[in-house]
């Protein structure tokens, strides 16, 4: 065992227990808030698996994180499909479209990636407003009660721990991955590809797997929010929500699965704390986010690791690329 | 038919300019200090602002607005790039472009303190008037536009070509470390860089302001000039004035023939397809790849 582990294993089991109990002794809101916060966890772990790790930048995320939403929301209300296998097959459609988006963007990187994802935001949203036969268009679409077996998710309180035990299962699997074959095949990627290629990793397919599995997890997160809020309005998925996934990832700390934690509750929590300052909120929230970025250029995660070897000793000084998607 | 499509690319033109003007803006900043500068809408919106308050509050004369704002304009683009952007210059890439649109959630939100979010009128020099010239309709604005467009990239590729400065941005351009070694100061020529696009958003915000419409959501254009920018091929002065013009002409017939909403889609669309077929734009160079 390494030095620190055990800190980190005793911080992980405090934080989960902490999250556990946490629903009984906050109100009704605060519920909501840390299950809002659990869904943009699992974007931010999806995005930056693609971009992070597989150096893909995408500004696509909010499309996708809206596909599952749909998805979930008309498989529940015309079909009157059981919750889960609604968020389930959101999930995989919202896979399927990621690999199939993954297909043309083979041949593009870096901005010319993030423009084209962009496009690809822009299209979805107008989309839901086009098809209005399925999506209500403008008017919004209202989400019915998810329920398990018979048991309801009805409340807040319930919800919250549905979310959470979704987040800490996708978290594990994550770790899982980037720690493997898969993983090291996309920091190949992200480093060089012509090295990456040489040394025997398939591009196309890993770079598609990537999109895929990003898309994966943004559409789970969707799907499981159409049922936490109940309500669907397509001016929530505009590329504004894009900008912010990739905010969430880059403030926390790119290629690291604790930065995606950290970033979800910078951007999730601090509006939060600013709500009381009225007119005031965006100003001071904007002035916070660029001392961050100014003071923590690596992120959330990339300070925390930098500090941890400087003061403590834990782990090793973070190396982290100047450039992605090269 | 063919005078309704005329007009139609004329105007489109007009608005086109104005997305190039952007464009050379982000390109500007990009080859001269390797960012991505999320905020150049920003600007736009700011002296869309600044214009409003000299002319309707304190009564300035068009011209003597003009001018102003353009360097007030360019004042901000030095403070942006001396408050924000040179702390972390040797940062990562994506965090500098993080902290460009903290920076235009800033500026957003204060002019949404100062002004309010309704949309407030802003006059032009130009007459709206249709004018039929031949087969042709079009308004003395669009014309105006277009032809002040031209005037001030013509400018700018005088500055950059004959003037003493202009060459040592151009250096600076192509090689920050040999620049140093012929005695120019790059961080001068930094700042200067994030001026010019700035004054250029500037002109950019007067002319397009009274054209569309006045509110602090306006630096949204900036997203529709960086797609005119990546069209032309990101990098590339030439590709993002034509990128910016061509992506106007699309925008507003894809507008006539279909309805507002499908005007958008089809306009990205038809720019990821170009995308697929020329990964780096119409104008930009295949980057070369080294093991």
């Amino acid at each position: 065992m390494k030095k620190g582990d055990g800190l980190k294993a005793l911080l992980l089991v405090l934080i989960g227990a902490g999250m556990l109990v946490l629903p009984n002794f906050v109100d009704n809101y605060i519920i909501y808030i840390m299950a809002r916060l659990f869904t943009y966890i699992l974007v931010a772990v999806g995005l930056n698996l693609l971009t992070g790790y597989a150096g893909q930048v995408s500004l696509g995320h909010a499309a996708f994180f809206a596909i599952g939403a749909y998805t979930a929301a008309v498989l529940a209300e015309s079909l009157a499909w059981p919750f889960a296998l609604c968020v389930i097959t959101a999930a995989v459609f919202t896979a399927i479209v990621g690999y199939l988006l993954g297909l043309p963007c083979l041949r593009l990187s870096g901005l010319y990636l993030a423009m084209a994802t962009l496009g690809f935001t822009l299209i979805v949203q107008e989309m839901l407003l086009q098809l209005s036969v399925i999506t209500h268009g403008s008017e919004g679409m209202l989400v019915p009660t998810a329920s398990v077996l018979g048991f309801e998710f009805d409340s807040d309180y319930r919800k919250y721990y549905l979310i959470f035990g979704v987040t800490v299962v996708m978290l594990v699997l994550a770790r899982n991955l980037v720690r493997g074959r898969t993983g090291r095949a996309f920091l190949a990627i992200r480093e060089n590809e012509r090295a990456a290629e040489a040394m025997g990793v398939n591009l196309a397919q890993y770079k598609t797997i990537a999109f895929a599995i990003s898309a994966f997890y943004t559409g789970l997160a969707g799907a499981l929010s159409a049922f936490l809020v109940g309500f669907l309005d397509p001016q929530e998925f505009s590329f504004f929500l894009s900008i912010q996934f990739i905010t969430i990832i880059i403030l926390g700390g790119l290629a690291s699965l604790l930065g995606s934690v950290l970033g979800a509750g910078f951007l999730i929590i601090l509006p939060e704390l600013l709500a009381g300052l009225d007119v005031w909120q965006a100003l001071v929230y904007g002035v916070i986010m660029v001392f961050t970025i100014i003071f923590m250029p690596f992120g959330l995660s990339g300070a925390i690791r930098r500090y941890a070897y400087r003061w403590f000793g834990i782990g090793v000084e973070p190396i982290i690329p100047r450039r992605l998607g090269h | 038919m063919v005078e309704i499509l005329a007009s139609q690319v004329i105007s489109g033109l007009a608005t086109g300019c104005v997305y190039a003007l952007v464009a050379l803006g982000f390109v500007l900043i990009f080859k001269a200090t390797d960012v991505v500068n999320f905020a150049q809408g920003e600007f736009v919106m700011a002296s869309g602002f600044i214009s409003y308050t000299l002319l309707i509050w304190y009564g300035l004369p068009y011209w003597g607005v003009f001018f102003i704002t353009i360097v007030l304009s360019g004042f901000m683009g030095v403070a942006l790039e001396r408050v924000v952007v040179r702390p972390i210059m040797s940062a990562p890439i994506f965090s500098i472009v993080i902290a460009t649109i903290g920076a235009s959630t800033v500026m957003r939100s204060t002019a949404g303190i100062v002004y309010g979010y309704d949309v407030l009128p802003l006059p032009t020099i130009f007459s709206k008037d249709p004018i039929r010239l031949g087969v042709v309709t079009f308004t003395i604005m669009d014309v105006g536009v277009i032809g002040f467009s031209i005037l001030i990239m013509l400018v700018l590729y005088l500055f950059f070509k004959w003037t003493k400065t202009g060459m040592a941005m151009r250096a600076t351009a192509q090689s920050q470390t040999a620049a140093q070694l012929m005695g120019v100061s790059v961080k001068q020529i930094f700042s200067l860089t994030w001026a010019i696009s700035a004054g250029i958003g500037g002109i950019a915000g007067v002319l397009i302001a009274p054209i569309i419409y006045l509110d602090p959501n306006l630096g949204v254009i900036g997203i529709k000039a960086f797609a005119g920018a990546i069209l032309g091929g990101f990098g590339s002065i030439p590709g993002a004035i034509v990128g910016g013009m061509l992506l106007g002409v699309l925008e507003n017939l894809s507008g006539y023939f279909f309805n507002a909403g499908i005007k958008q889609v089809s306009t990205y669309i038809l720019l990821i397809l170009v995308l697929i077929i020329r990964p780096n734009g119409l104008f930009g160079a295949v980057a070369i790849k080294k093991v």
